[in-house]
């Protein structure tokens, strides 16, 4: 039994450490917002090299998202319902891109998609500094947040819903498209949500692939090496805004579906 | 007939080992079995939703049969018409067919009120309505269920038994249960399979298997609350200070096992033909549904059924000295 003193400090301790980590995180950011020039600001807004970056950052990140809806959550379907040799392997390789640095991840995918690649001199084709290679990049960096998070809602859902589905006569893909998917729809929004934010925070392995175009987080980088902190602060203010604002919309929706 | 022969499979935890049964159709069947006993994965092998792995099931249509899980597995995201329907959609019936068969199979379970229900806000005994409606509007030819009774109180316990006693005469379907209680297997099975550590101990009429249990472990399952073992010396078995008649002859170890029903109680020595006699003190009663139970302290212990009658009119009370008689007929014997 704890003494009634220690009974009390309870709450306030715990309190505190919650507040220290938030304060963590929101002073830099608070410092940043209120030094930037509000008429800086809306100038910075107004510049079409600003609002093309930051409008690439979040259709490349929704595309990267979109695809990986399509490819990851059938996978994370495999990963929580089907036992066979070389799933725990397999769940390691999507966790791997979480863990590696994210230059190296441009240079392993530079390998892949680059002008040396195979793919270059099978087809032709180009990817290095398009949109397509900055959605490759965020897809590479992020997919790991949606599949994980898929898969631990697949996991929640008792198999038996999906047994008594097959008792009725359903098929594999009516079994998996009415019951199993409508079931983790709350796993699949919030793991869309946290990939779209590790996409659009992407700054590594984008580089890497495509310097230009430029999406928000090269662009501040950019500004911060040519023209130092002050030029740089601006665009980054207006990622931040524009980013919390997409989130929190994105949040509210997913509380509304609860 | 639906015939499973010699079926095994291996789940790791626990496994099932050669399964012979033999289903009649139209018929009740009740697997009885302690939990743990496999009895769900042998309902799941007979659907086809696990696979044997070896042995074989014949006989089940699986395009005709339902399955409802102890849970009801009720689809959260659907409402209580679209649960029902899912399995006429799934067989791309049209929608009129779909909304005439799910309001006849609706009024027939009294959810006829509850169609547009979200199946969260259901009471426990509206939830396995659903989940019985859903099964039965495909009009299958089996009726597979797990455990439907065992979340319920006494008074739904009854009340769900009766109601399948119902379906089961209307709709002509084979319906096969499983369930640990006994008592439940006694009162709707037509025949009975009891199961243990994965096998099939023993089957047959209810009351067959009641009254011939065919080892210690299936007695002690059906309720026989005195199990003696020892040697058997020229027809009889040493019992704390007792020698008492059974029916068998030698044997190095044998159990004998009894029911409290079976033993009389009296104060005075009972002049019957009865062959086996006891006396001792009463230690304890206890009231049950039925009537009592009553342990006698007669060197060893012994649970005497009662009814609630007897026990007044004699008016036994705790410490009082009994006579306990009983027939060889109503000993069990077993040697494993």
């Amino acid at each position: 039994m704890d003494a009634p003193g220690r009974r009390r400090l309870f709450t306030p301790i715990i309190s505190a450490s919650g507040f220290l980590l938030v304060l963590m995180i929101a002073l830099p950011l608070l410092r940043m917002v209120v030094s930037v020039d509000p008429a800086e600001l809306s100038r910075t807004a107004g510049e079409r090299e600003v609002r093309q970056a930051i409008a690439l950052t979040l259709r490349a990140s929704l595309w990267a998202t979109l695809a990986a809806m399509v490819t990851g959550i059938p996978l994370a379907w495999m990963l929580a319902r089907r036992r066979f040799p070389g799933r725990r392997i397999l769940e390691g390789v999507i966790d791997l891109p979480v863990i590696i640095p994210h230059t190296a991840a441009g240079i392993a995918l530079l390998s892949v998609w680059g002008r040396q690649s195979l793919f270059h001199r099978l087809t032709g084709l180009t990817l290095v500094g398009t949109e397509v290679a900055i959605s490759l990049a965020m897809f590479f960096v992020s997919v790991p947040f949606l599949v994980n998070a898929v898969k631990n809602g697949f996991r929640l859902v008792d198999e038996r819903y999906e047994k008594t589905a097959r008792s009725l006569g359903a098929g594999p893909w009516r079994v998996f498209f009415s019951i199993s998917l409508p079931m983790v729809r709350k796993s699949i929004l919030s793991g869309s949500i946290m990939m779209l934010g590790r996409g659009i925070s992407e700054f590594g392995a984008v580089v890497i692939l495509a310097y230009h175009p430029m999406t928000a987080p090269v662009m501040i980088y950019e500004r911060f090496q040519n023209f130092g902190l002050r030029y740089a602060l601006p665009v980054t203010v207006l990622l931040i805004l524009i980013s919390l604002g997409v989130f929190l919309i994105l949040r509210m929706v997913e509380e509304r579906r609860r | 007939m639906i015939r499973l022969e010699g079926v095994d499979r291996d789940l790791g935890d626990f496994s099932l080992r050669s399964i012979d049964l033999a289903i009649r159709e139209g018929e009740y069947f009740v697997v009885m079995g302690p939990s743990g006993a496999g009895k769900t994965l042998l309902l799941e092998l007979m659907a086809g939703l696990a696979l044997p792995d070896s042995g074989e099931i014949t006989g089940v249509d699986l395009q005709a049969l339902g399955f409802i899980y102890q849970d009801y597995m009720l689809f959260p995201h659907m409402d209580v018409f679209a649960n029902i329907a899912f399995g006429l959609k799934v067989r791309r019936l049209e929608k009129n067919q779909i909304q005439e068969k799910v309001r006849r199979t609706a009024a027939e379970l009294e959810l006829t009120n509850l169609l547009g229900r979200d199946v969260r806000t259901l009471s426990g005994g509206e939830q396995q309505r659903v989940a019985i409606a859903r099964a039965l509007v495909i009009r299958p030819r089996l009726l597979l269920l797990d455990e439907p009774t065992a979340a319920l109180d006494r008074a739904n316990r009854l009340r769900t038994q009766k109601m399948l006693r119902r379906l089961h005469r209307n709709t002509g379907a084979t319906f096969v249960q499983v369930t640990h209680d006994f008592e439940e297997a006694m009162s709707l099975a037509d025949r009975v399979a009891l199961m243990m550590g994965g096998r099939i101990v023993q089957s047959g009429r209810p009351d067959e298997v009641l009254t011939c249990p065919a080892s210690r472990d299936v007695a002690d399952f059906m309720g026989y609350r005195n199990i003696f073992s020892g040697p058997v010396r020229r027809g009889r078995m040493r019992i704390g200070a007792w020698e008492l008649q059974v029916p068998l002859e030698e044997s190095e170890f044998a159990y004998a096992a009894i029911r409290g029903e079976d033993i009389l109680v009296s104060r005075d020595p009972l002049d019957s033909s009865a062959r086996n006699h006891m006396s001792g003190r009463v230690s304890a009663i206890m009231g049950n549904a039925s009537g009592a139970e009553i342990l006698v302290d007669a060197g060893v212990e012994l649970n005497v059924g009662i009814t609630r009658t007897s026990l007044e009119e004699m008016g036994i009370r705790v410490g009082d000295p009994v006579v306990l008689t009983l027939k060889v007929s109503a000993i069990r014997c077993f040697e494993h």
